[in-house]
């Protein structure tokens, strides 16, 4: 390479960046998760961001450098997180210590659209913090949030890769599950045990959009407890148990995915459900059933619902280019089970 | 229906009391009929329409949905509910005797709390596969809480009132540990702990059942036995050491036997408040201060408030479940006062 053309590219990147740096101060209006219109002032430079959700978003805009304040889960898993471990933490998702918040002094707060509660943006505004919530799990409105994002942080072009890619792998499964004119019942558990996912809960649309048609839908509560005699009498033809190990990237054994299977397989009567009884029953790590990496979910549930349409789907494929195109780690762990292909 | 009444002629005086003992009996009977309708009736509704009929049909059958649905859904629901309230009310009426205090319960001298967090450090260290271990967690903090409430009362010779009051800060502080594990837990470890604020009867299987009736079934004979004990206690140390009761003993005894129980009750079910403190109240404004009609009339009522509250916790919304703590207050406070205003004031 000559020196001419070293300078070259040295000089495009000195622009990009003193662009970047040199940014007007501007106001911009954004809708957010609660369906508010919130002004914020940009630029934004520094960024504290109180759920993992917003993160992988951050990350997906290339704009971890902006990032000075995490939420209390991401030391705990340094393999995810390399570059973002070591950030100051300011305590739990829906409890942040406003202190430690104040501090950093970040111009703007992400968090999701119920929690924490209103309090987060009395105590902060008044220091001059701005807090934008967004609720990136909820697939319905996670593209138009990203664009708003990519806006605000002036990373409109990163947004747009990203979501091209997502609507090609969205659309993809949508072309295939159309050719299935059965649509599956399906019973999707939330973390807690006999807790279903019900409209408005980010798990809900994903099987919508996978092509089940959920046992739950006519509930008013985005988590209800139903009676597991409800779930027998309505004979599910899939079920799908959602588990938060926090593991799941550095795991190699599929054994705890295995034993929570084996546990809801044996629940009291729950052997004349049709799920059951063709051992339609799966674990999904909450990994990807929340945020952007909720399309290799959908990927799953897809392949799940509707097996002969989606045999040449390959999750992990999809799966492999999200981390590694868009999050920029190495693609391993278990996220579900059993995994057939 | 009120039982209880004074002798008012000092000459009918046996036969008076013969015949408040036979009323007593006749409406404990009474109070066992109403359990088991009780109990036909949780059998009989529920999220799918198996009626009464179908229900004995489904029992008579080997296999099929139906026998599914009550045998191993139903049946272990109710079976449950009875223990968690004849465990909770047994314990609360034993340790109002103990203490003499109409304030104390499992609950108001942090021994639920105790077996609570214990059952909750159980769940998270075996990952809520082993009932043992957390029926064993939930009996050890219990009985801790309890050694703990007893030793300030022996070391200090502090009233009843001041037990209650280190029995209520104790239950402050097992609630806040409970809330640093779940603060420090993961999403799926506040999800099942969180059960433990509602209560919840959904989990419970056969399995847990057993551990469960192992807990609460043996202790229930003794305590009865101890009957004429406790209402010697009820008159005071000094004058219950007059009529030959070993009050160390007893108490010490006793509370050890209500630790047990309680850690029973609540282990598979998480927290049911209230059944602990009003049943026996209930009871004892129904057939008065006796031991030996009091504690089987708490046993019972406490079943029945608990079964009704289940049955009506998971058929008012179907197919969600209200937690079934929401519902025995429901249930049981508005009963509670309709019988304080209606009762004279100084029934205990």
């Amino acid at each position: 390479m000559t020196l001419n053309k070293v300078l070259s590219i040295l000089l495009i990147l000195l622009c990009t960046v003193s662009g970047r740096l040199k940014a007007k101060a501007t106001t911009q209006i954004v809708v957010d998760a609660r369906g508010r219109s919130v002004q914020i002032h940009c630029p934004i430079r520094r960024l504290v961001s109180l759920n993992e959700d917003s993160l992988e978003v951050i990350r997906i805009l290339h704009a971890q450098n902006l990032v000075v304040g995490v939420d209390n889960r991401i030391p705990g898993r340094p393999f995810f997180w390399p570059v973002l471990k070591n950030r100051p933490t300011v305590g739990k998702w829906n409890e942040p210590s406003y202190e430690r918040i104040a501090i950093l002094h970040p111009d703007l707060v992400l968090s999701y659209g119920n929690r924490p509660g209103l309090e987060l943006e009395k105590k902060l505004g008044p220091l001059g913090i701005q807090v934008l919530r967004l609720d990136f799990y909820k697939m319905l409105s996670m593209p138009r949030e990203i664009k708003t994002l990519g806006m605000l942080l002036n990373r409109e072009r990163e947004a747009e890769i990203f979501l091209k890619w997502y609507h090609r792998k969205l659309d993809l499964i949508q072309d295939l599950i159309k050719k299935d004119p059965h649509q599956p019942r399906i019973y999707l558990e939330s973390y807690s045990n006999y807790h279903a996912l019900g409209p408005s809960s980010g798990g809900y649309e994903m099987g919508v959009l996978a092509g089940g048609q959920n046992i739950a839908s006519h509930l008013s509560i985005p988590y209800p407890e139903v009676t597991p005699e409800w779930v027998l009498t309505r004979n599910p033809d899939v079920i799908i148990k959602t588990v938060s190990s926090m593991a799941a990237y550095r795991s190699g054994n599929p054994e705890t995915l295995r034993k929570i299977r084996d546990r809801i397989i044996h629940r009291p009567g729950w052997r004349n459900i049709r799920a059951v009884k063709t051992g339609r029953v799966y674990v999904m790590e909450s990994d990807i059933c929340a945020g952007p990496s909720a399309i290799i979910g959908i990927a799953y549930m897809a392949k799940w619902f509707h097996p002969r349409q989606c045999s040449d789907l390959n999750p992990e494929e999809i799966h492999r280019q999200y981390l590694e195109q868009f999050q920029g780690v190495a693609y391993r762990g278990i996220y579900v089970y059993p995994n057939e292909h | 229906m009120v039982v209880s009444r004074s002798c008012s002629s000092p000459r009918n005086t046996i036969a008076s009391y013969r015949s408040i003992t036979k009323k007593k009996i006749v409406f404990l009977c009474l109070l066992l009929g109403i359990l088991l309708i009780t109990i036909l009736i949780g059998l009989a509704v529920g999220a799918s329409s198996l009626d009464l009929s179908s229900v004995f049909s489904a029992l008579m059958r080997e296999d099929g949905l139906a026998r599914s649905i009550v045998v191993e859904l139903r049946l272990p629901r109710i079976t449950v509910a009875v223990l968690a309230g004849w465990g909770l009310a047994l314990s609360g009426a034993v340790t109002q005797a103990i203490l003499r205090n109409p304030l104390a319960s499992p609950f108001t001298l942090g021994v639920a709390s105790g077996a609570g967090f214990g059952a909750v450090l159980g769940i998270l260290m075996g990952h809520g596969l082993h009932q043992w271990l957390i029926a064993s967690s939930a009996f050890g903090f219990a009985l801790l809480t309890s050694f703990f409430i007893l030793l300030v009362a022996q070391l200090k010779n502090v009233s009843s009132e001041t037990m209650i009051l280190a029995g209520v800060a104790t239950m402050f502080f097992f609630s806040s540990l409970t809330s640093f594990v779940q603060y420090l837990g993961t999403m799926e470890e506040v999800h099942e702990i969180t059960f433990w604020f509602f209560g919840s009867l959904s989990r419970a299987g056969w399995q847990e059942i057993g551990v469960a009736l192992l807990m609460i079934a043996p202790p229930t004979p003794l305590l009865m036995k101890w009957a004429w004990s406790f209402n010697a206690l009820m008159a005071g140390d000094e004058s219950a050491k007059t009529l030959g009761v070993n009050v160390w003993r007893i108490r010490l005894g006793g509370i050890l036997l209500a630790s047990l129980i309680t850690a029973g009750a609540i282990c598979f079910t998480g927290i049911i408040g209230f059944v602990g403190l009003v049943a026996p109240h209930i009871a004892r404004m129904l057939v008065g201060s006796d031991h030996r009609f009091l504690l089987p009339t708490s046993v019972l009522l406490g079943a029945i408030l608990v079964v009704n509250a289940d049955t009506l916790s998971r058929t008012l919304w179907v197919p969600q479940v209200i937690p079934i703590g929401i519902v025995t207050s429901f249930l049981g406070v508005p009963f509670f006062f309709y019988l304080l205003m209606k009762r004279r004031r100084d029934y205990w």
